[in-house]
């Protein structure tokens, strides 16, 4: 709406334009004329722009602000996402809407950076039909937009960002997370990288060259050091992201001979690595640990007994997600109409979206049928456990989500082309958080084999 | 005529966030590159591009962020404070990098603020990486605000320092120093026969830019409310130079049309399509073709005509 009024004063200004470029623009009506077009314009926007809607009624269709990476190469992440919004939101719909509301979302592209960002928020939460922002992706960008949710008081889900910082200071009233945190995430590969190969002496990192990169390292290593402190890490590589070219890192890493590879590579850069190392050998010499494996499974050939996962339970063919009809029939519609199946960004989306969901219909429980306010919703998510495509995803007091953790191998099935996960591990989420407001790397520290050995083995989750 | 013109920008500019309030970060911001871009116009008036000044844009951004940590709190004190770190760096680049002209001063400050940036990523535990740092929401002149209120402040602030900057760089564009830029272009050695400095000349017009660039990423920061180190990268040196050849060097007014035209077309051209970045290039392109002298050749043919 308040584009309209925009339109308006552009048009205006331009015919302004005109008139400052006639050969009598010098007089003065025309100037007068400029200022009075640009003070109407101005007016006409704040008319429309502060029409209040009527709060507490149904209204005609509710928006959403869905942030992701439309354009660039972070988009190989991102658009299975958009995929998944755009086939969910057909399917709420297909059934009415949420709570009888058609549901209409609009895509904000992070590839224009934090400052686009803020720029498109901002603009979205103005306009009082959109009641949740879905954002984001990237967690610089979740953490440049969760001060601004705060300000706004716009409830705001992060479907995918993932940077343990994020509501580190567990006063976050309208920033919520329904998926794991690089916590959880990443100690999970290192119990089970430990339960499978247990002699491990030397591991060589290779992680994309920013804040994910560098913090999974982290958290990696420090839950390999306090579960068997003789681990040595003998290379940590942090190639840049979006490097069409992994030929340098691969010679260090084969003459290194390191017991493991861990990687956090994903998007193409993934896919490069894994065609570039492959004919050399790189996967007959090391284990390697490839923690965003899954989305590639259906592109590369990933040869046999390489640890891959999902970063939570979004696996669609997981154990929990095979019995749950939902995900069967979102399985195969997505594949039908993007040729693919899905992958866990768009498990997370997906399951995102049910999030929201669950919280309108809660909300509404509690007021009595009325249609909830933003403050009511964020209110409905708190402490929520929410039934998911995949699993639950439960929220904590820190507004931090408990997600499942799934790791397992890659396997050859006769039933897809493509190598699946095996001798799979499912770990309950609260078992790997540390408590809310706790420092994780010290939380970390503490942990002990015999932490280790309550949990369960791989190959338990069938 | 010229101050009715602009007296009456101004005021559209002030009145246009009170009616869609959105459009308050996206003019901040617009005015912050704005006077980046400024910083980027002077040296061009000499013949000096640099692809390198966001490096003074994000120093000046991070410069905020750290003295925020380290407990300064004062909103005026911090733009100050970030301004002259800006400069000092400007100064202390300027010292070597001013010898150099054309291509090779264009890629020497390209080189220099690529260092920086991979220095502002690769220092975790001082600039907290890609993730970049938090910018508080400081005081204005002892008083305490809300964010709200803060950035409606900061707006106006922005808008009043664009007039007053403006100006000041006007008078500066229009002095000895000023003018020798322009000599500097057409005939340098003769300058030196003349008895002027030319290092001595490019070397203020390098800090003057560098503390413009300086003060557009503090007011920035101050907006987004964090500083990443993409605000050093490459393009963002780009995007500043563009906006300069776009709004025009023939007077300090153009930075700032084409900063408001880049960052509105921006704006308008995500909430059309994904493919914003080919709307933005094609509008580009027209513009470069169709007005070789950016938007302020369009007032300043006006102008010449009237006399």
């Amino acid at each position: 709406m308040t584009f309209k009024g925009i339109s308006i004063v552009v048009a205006r200004c331009l015919s302004s334009f005109d008139l400052l470029c006639r050969l009598d623009r010098g007089l003065p009506q025309s100037n007068l004329r400029l200022v009075v077009d640009g003070l109407v314009g101005a007016l006409a926007i704040g008319v429309v722009a502060t029409t209040p809607a009527a709060a507490q009624e149904k209204p005609s269709s509710l928006g959403l602000g869905i942030f992701t990476f439309t354009s660039g190469p972070a988009a190989a992440y991102g658009m299975p996402g958009k995929n998944a919004a755009d086939l969910m939101i057909d399917e709420i719909n297909a059934k009415g809407g949420i709570e009888g509301v058609p549901v209409s979302a609009t895509y904000v592209d992070e590839a224009q950076g934090a400052q686009g960002v803020i720029a498109e928020y901002r603009r979205l939460a103005g306009d009082a039909k959109n009641q949740v922002m879905i954002a984001a992706l990237s967690s610089a960008n979740c953490l440049a937009l969760a001060p601004l949710a705060e300000q706004l008081e716009v409830p705001t889900v992060g479907w995918n960002c993932d940077t343990h910082q994020l509501l580190m200071d567990g006063k976050s009233k309208y920033v919520f997370r329904p998926n794991g945190n690089t916590v959880p995430e990443f100690i999970a590969y290192a119990i089970y990288l430990l339960e499978r190969k247990p002699d491990v002496k030397t591991v060589a990192i290779i992680n994309p060259d920013y804040a994910f990169g560098h913090d999974a390292a982290k958290i990696f290593t420090a839950a390999l050091k306090a579960l068997k402190p003789d681990v040595e890490i003998v290379a940590e590589l942090y190639p840049k992201l979006g490097s069409p070219n992994y030929q340098t890192e691969i010679s260090r890493l084969t003459t290194v001979r390191p017991d493991v590879v861990f990687s956090n590579l994903w998007g193409a850069d993934l896919e490069n690595f894994v065609r570039q190392a492959t004919p050399r050998g790189l996967f007959a010499s090391s284990q390697v640990v490839l923690a965003l494996g899954e989305t590639v499974l259906q592109r590369v050939p990933l040869p046999d007994g390489v640890i891959v996962g999902v970063l939570g339970d979004g696996w669609w063919m997981s154990p929990d997600a095979g019995a749950n009809p939902e995900t069967v029939k979102f399985g195969g519609a997505y594949k039908a109409r993007f040729g693919e199946y899905p992958v866990f960004p768009s498990i997370k989306m997906a399951n995102t979206l049910i999030y929201v969901k669950a919280a309108y219909k809660a909300a509404m429980q509690k007021n009595g049928g009325k249609w909830p306010t933003r403050a009511e919703l964020a209110d409905a998510m708190k402490g929520s456990t929410v039934a998911t495509l995949t699993g639950t995803a439960q929220t904590r007091a820190d507004n931090d989500g408990l997600v499942d953790q799934i790791v397992g191998v890659t396997v050859k099935t006769p039933a897809q082309q493509f190598p699946v996960i095996g001798d799979m591990v499912r770990y309950k989420g609260d078992s790997l958080m540390p408590q809310a407001g706790q420092d994780p790397l010290a939380w970390i520290a503490t942990l002990n084999p015999e932490f280790a050995k309550s949990l369960p083995k791989p190959g338990s989750y069938k | 005529m010229r101050t009715i013109v602009a007296a009456s920008a101004v005021l559209i500019l002030a009145v246009l966030p009170v009616a869609a309030p959105w459009l308050q970060f996206v003019l901040t911001l617009a005015i912050a590159k704005g006077f980046a871009a400024l910083g980027v116009a002077v040296l061009l008036r000499a013949g000096l591009i640099s692809i390198g000044h966001a490096m003074f844009f994000a120093a000046s951004a991070y410069g905020v962020a750290f003295l925020a940590r380290a407990g300064i709190n004062d909103l005026g004190l911090l733009l100050i404070l970030s301004v002259l770190a800006a400069a000092l760096l400007g100064a202390i680049a300027g010292l070597f990098l001013v010898r150099y002209r054309a291509i090779f001063f264009a890629m020497l400050n390209l080189a220099v603020s690529m260092v920086f940036y991979a220095l502002c990523a690769k220092l975790y535990s001082v600039t907290g990486g890609t993730d970049g740092m938090t910018v508080p929401v400081p005081a204005v002149f002892g008083v305490v605000l809300g964010e709200p209120t803060f950035k409606s402040v900061l707006f106006y602030i922005s808008l009043a320092l664009m007039l007053l900057v403006g100006l000041a760089i006007q008078r500066y564009l229009n002095s000895p120093l000023g003018h020798a830029l322009a000599a500097v272009h057409s005939n340098e050695i003769r300058l030196e026969y003349l008895g002027i400095p030319v290092w001595a000349v490019l070397l203020v017009a390098y800090v003057v830019s560098a503390a413009l660039a300086g003060l557009g990423g503090a007011i920035a920061g101050f907006a987004i409310g964090r500083v990443v180190p993409d605000f050093a990268f490459w393009t963002a040196s780009g995007h500043l130079v563009l906006i300069a050849v776009l709004g025009g060097i023939g007077g300090v007014p153009g930075a700032f049309i084409g900063a408001l035209f880049l960052e509105l077309l921006h704006s308008v051209a995500v909430t059309v399509t994904d493919a914003w970045n080919l709307i933005v290039g094609l509008t580009l392109i027209v513009v470069i073709m169709f007005l070789p002298q950016g938007f302020y050749g369009l007032f300043s043919r006006k102008e010449a005509s009237s006399l």
